[in-house]
């Protein structure tokens, strides 16, 4: 590191490098840590969680119980353990919650004063953070597997919706009602995904094994149909492109937005690139996937090497992306794990899972040398962890 | 770019940088400490983990295997173990897991972190350290390390079991056991398919199971099983004409007729004489002819191993065990042919312990 460090100071070398050795080592030394915690409101499994893109600060997440919970992950208290608190919550008491399992929430890509959140109640409903009211709700026919809004768009302010229904809707937030509806799909969708990189590029998973790639802006088809094999003929004439051997459950773009990660319920995990839709054929090996709906899986953003973290049974397998080679399986959770998020400012990972809990996966380092005595007079313990007993004779 | 760093950088790192255990043969396992009071501006070269044969990427010498090739001498199973030459380096010296020059934390490592490989490669040492245990190994030293393994896995194949008329079969899922990097195994399979030396085959039980066969003795085999009956001469020229030109695992109708330039009567003698295999209404598979008999014995093999697996307590066996216990009737490949296959599928969870390699049925 000081030889990072000094080479940078001297300009024989890229800032950027130093930066990402550096994001890199924190995202191998990744693993539970007392001193962080996240505060436990639900009350059921945790379906969703997402991290806010401004400031990395708010992370948003949707439970099994239709609660929807607004969490602060700043440490801004001087002591080393840290509980990230909920600022506020949609609880069941609330008028406007959702009936159902939340099954995605997002914030607004552009500010935190905006998020929207889906559910099995056939709703997508537009909140408003300050009021915590509902800005605009959405009704579908069938149930909604999962939603997602540009990241980086500035031209629209289309929603798209995956439902139990084999088309995708997309829903204007400018104008509050559907805008057009993408055809292609024979199943339900269980992931839809806009790419980071271009305005109208949509990515769509379905359970009929196929994922397709989108141009919202084109009236006939989709843009390409990834296969798995290629485009070789060993696949029979009748039997389109599949681009997994079961449903595909899961969709994340690289943060670059050149490739795409599909994971499907014939436990692999496939690499695409993104502009041509050819296979990769890294080979990750077995990707357990169990999930009947969808998965949700994420990429670390600014490592040298990018990791994905995919919730693996009750662990989370960290993969490196290009190479497919399987760094650690993070164990913590008790249940299933259903979500994770990366926040890439400081390199943490948080995952929610059916045991109702969120962990905060933290860079594991050197620990710093304690100060000295006089400036630490209040103890540095969490009071759980001090003893309770006295030695003298008395009571108490 | 900087190929050194200090010993206080190499320091913290090394507290995480131990000998990957899940490659070691026996329990050794140890950490490379770094002297701190020896200040030194000569690049510290990292030493290499040694070349320590993982048990299981050596074919494993089982001791009943049913092995026509012989009796070579075979080493126990799941116990060589190489230790790393003494460095001449005053700089690192090998102490035990417990002690540290930092009062940092003891943190626990699951066994199959293997990230180290990383950090290495981020402070710009050579990343090809990644695949030193495999280059390094005496018994394969050749660069084709899926080549190798190919031939290797060939050697455990029973010939004698099919009176030498099935060509060595080896499965992708056994190349994947004795080559760690999936993605590599697979590009250089690949290539040596492009390049006309082995063929895939799917094996019909499974999407995913595909056979590997040299191209040689698959030619020589299906001559001779076809000589002197009437549809000779229809596999002839599938074996002069297609087979060179496409090395695909299965072939259309419409490739078969226009660009070769069969007739349906040749494919239907083609598809008597077990070469292909109907897989749909104008596609077929290539098949291996008598291979039913191998897949048969295959796939009630895999489940016998796995159920004994399953039977043991807590659903786990050393491997060294499973290859002493008397291989039931079922299973006619060899005990070792069907380990490879289960570690390559991960269908067992191979975990290194201080006793050897253990199998472990996965929870999930």
């Amino acid at each position: 590191m000081l030889g990072f460090l000094s080479a940078r100071q001297t300009g024989l070398e890229d800032p950027l490098r130093l930066r990402r050795a550096e994001s890199t080592r924190r995202v191998l030394g990744l693993e539970l840590n007392k001193d962080r915690d996240v505060e436990r409101i639900h009350g059921g499994g945790i379906n969703t969680l997402d991290i806010e893109p401004v400031e990395g600060r708010y992370m948003l997440s949707g439970g099994s119980d239709g609660v929807i919970v607004l969490y602060d992950l700043e440490n801004s208290s001087r002591q080393s353990y840290y509980t990230c608190k909920a600022v506020c919550s949609i609880g069941r008491d609330h008028p406007d919650v959702h009936r159902y399992s939340v099954e995605t929430v997002q914030w607004y890509p552009h500010d935190t004063g905006m998020f929207t959140s889906s559910s099995f109640d056939k709703t997508l409903k537009v909140w408003d953070t300050n009021t915590l009211q509902t800005a605009d709700v959405f009704n579908f026919e069938e149930t909604v597997y999962s939603h997602h809004m540009s990241p980086v768009s500035m031209k629209h302010c289309l929603v798209a919706v995956g439902t139990r229904g084999p088309k995708v809707q997309l829903c204007d937030l400018k104008s509050g009602s559907c805008s057009h509806i993408l055809q292609g799909h024979r199943q339900e969708i269980l992931a839809v995904s806009w790419s980071p990189r271009y305005d109208y590029i949509l990515a769509t998973a379905s359970a009929d094994s196929r994922v397709k790639l989108w141009d919202v802006r084109r009236a006939s088809g989709c843009l390409i149909t990834l296969d798995q094999h290629n485009g070789k003929k060993s696949q029979a004439v009748e039997s389109a492109n599949t681009a997994h051997n079961g449903k595909v459950n899961g969709l994340c773009f690289t943060s670059d937005g050149l490739h795409l990660l599909t994971v499907g319920t014939d436990n692999r995990m496939r690499l695409w690139n993104s502009s041509n839709g050819e296979n990769t054929l890294v080979n990750y090996g077995k990707v357990c996937n169990n999930s009947k709906k969808g998965l949700k899986f994420t990429v670390s953003c600014g490592c040298s090497s990018e990791f994905v973290f995919v919730p693996y049974g009750s662990t989370i397998a960290v993969y490196t992306v290009y190479s497919g080679e399987q760094i650690t399986m993070l164990k913590g959770h008790y249940k299933t794990v259903d979500c994770c998020v990366f926040q890439s400012n400081f390199q943490e990972l948080y995952s929610g899972s059916r045991d109702c809990n969120i962990l905060a996966w933290v860079p594991s380092l050197y620990e710093p040398v304690p100060d000295d005595d006089e400036t630490t007079t209040k103890s540095q313990l969490n009071p759980a962890f001090e003893d309770a007993w006295s030695s003298s004779d008395e009571e108490g | 770019m900087q190929k050194w760093f200090s010993a206080f950088d190499d320091a913290i790192i090394q507290r995480q940088w131990r000998a990957n255990p899940s490659r070691g043969g026996g329990g050794v396992s140890f950490t490379k400490e770094v002297d701190t009071n020896v200040a030194t501006g000569a690049p510290p070269r990292r030493q290499r983990v040694p070349g320590r044969a993982c048990p299981w990427r050596e074919p494993i010498r089982g001791r009943r295997g049913a092995r026509p090739g012989g009796g070579d001498a075979g080493g126990t199973p799941g116990e060589t173990v190489r230790h790393c030459s003494a460095p001449e380096d005053p700089i690192f010296r090998f102490s035990s897991l417990h002690s540290y020059p930092f009062p940092g934390t003891i943190k626990s490592r699951d066994m199959s972190r293997k990230r180290h490989h990383l950090i290495p490669e981020t402070f710009g040492v050579k990343r090809r350290r990644k695949r030193g245990p495999v280059e390094s190994d005496p018994l394969r030293g050749e660069p084709g390390s899926a080549r190798a393994a190919v031939s290797e896995l060939m050697q455990l194949f029973p010939r004698g079991l099919f009176e030498d008329a099935l060509p060595p079969i080896v499965l992708r899922s056994q190349v994947y056991s004795l080559v760690p990097d999936r993605t590599v195994a697979d590009r250089q399979l690949k290539e040596l398919q492009e390049q006309g030396e082995i063929r895939i085959v799917q094996l019909g039980f499974d999407l995913d199971a595909h056979g590997i066969i040299f191209t040689e003795d698959y030619r020589t085999r299906v001559l001779k099983a076809c000589d002197g009956r009437p549809y000779a001469g229809a596999v002839q020229k599938f074996l002069a004409s297609v087979l060179p030109a496409c090395g695909d695992l299965s072939f259309q109708q419409d490739q078969m007729t226009q660009t070769f330039g069969f007739r349906d009567s040749e494919i239907t003698h083609l598809v008597n004489a077990g070469v292909l295999t109907v897989r749909d209404a104008g596609s077929w598979w290539l098949a291996v002819p008598g291979a039913g008999r191998f897949i048969k014995y295959f796939v009630k093999g895999r489940q016998a191993v796995l159920s004994m697996v399953r039977k043991a307590k807590y659903r786990e066996l050393l491997l060294s065990e499973l290859l002493g216990r008397r291989a039931p009737v079922v299973v006619r490949l060899g005990l070792t042919y069907h380990v490879h296959d289960l570690i390559g599928a991960q269908l067992v969870d191979c975990i290194s312990t201080t006793s050897g390699t253990l199998l472990r049925l996965p929870e999930t």
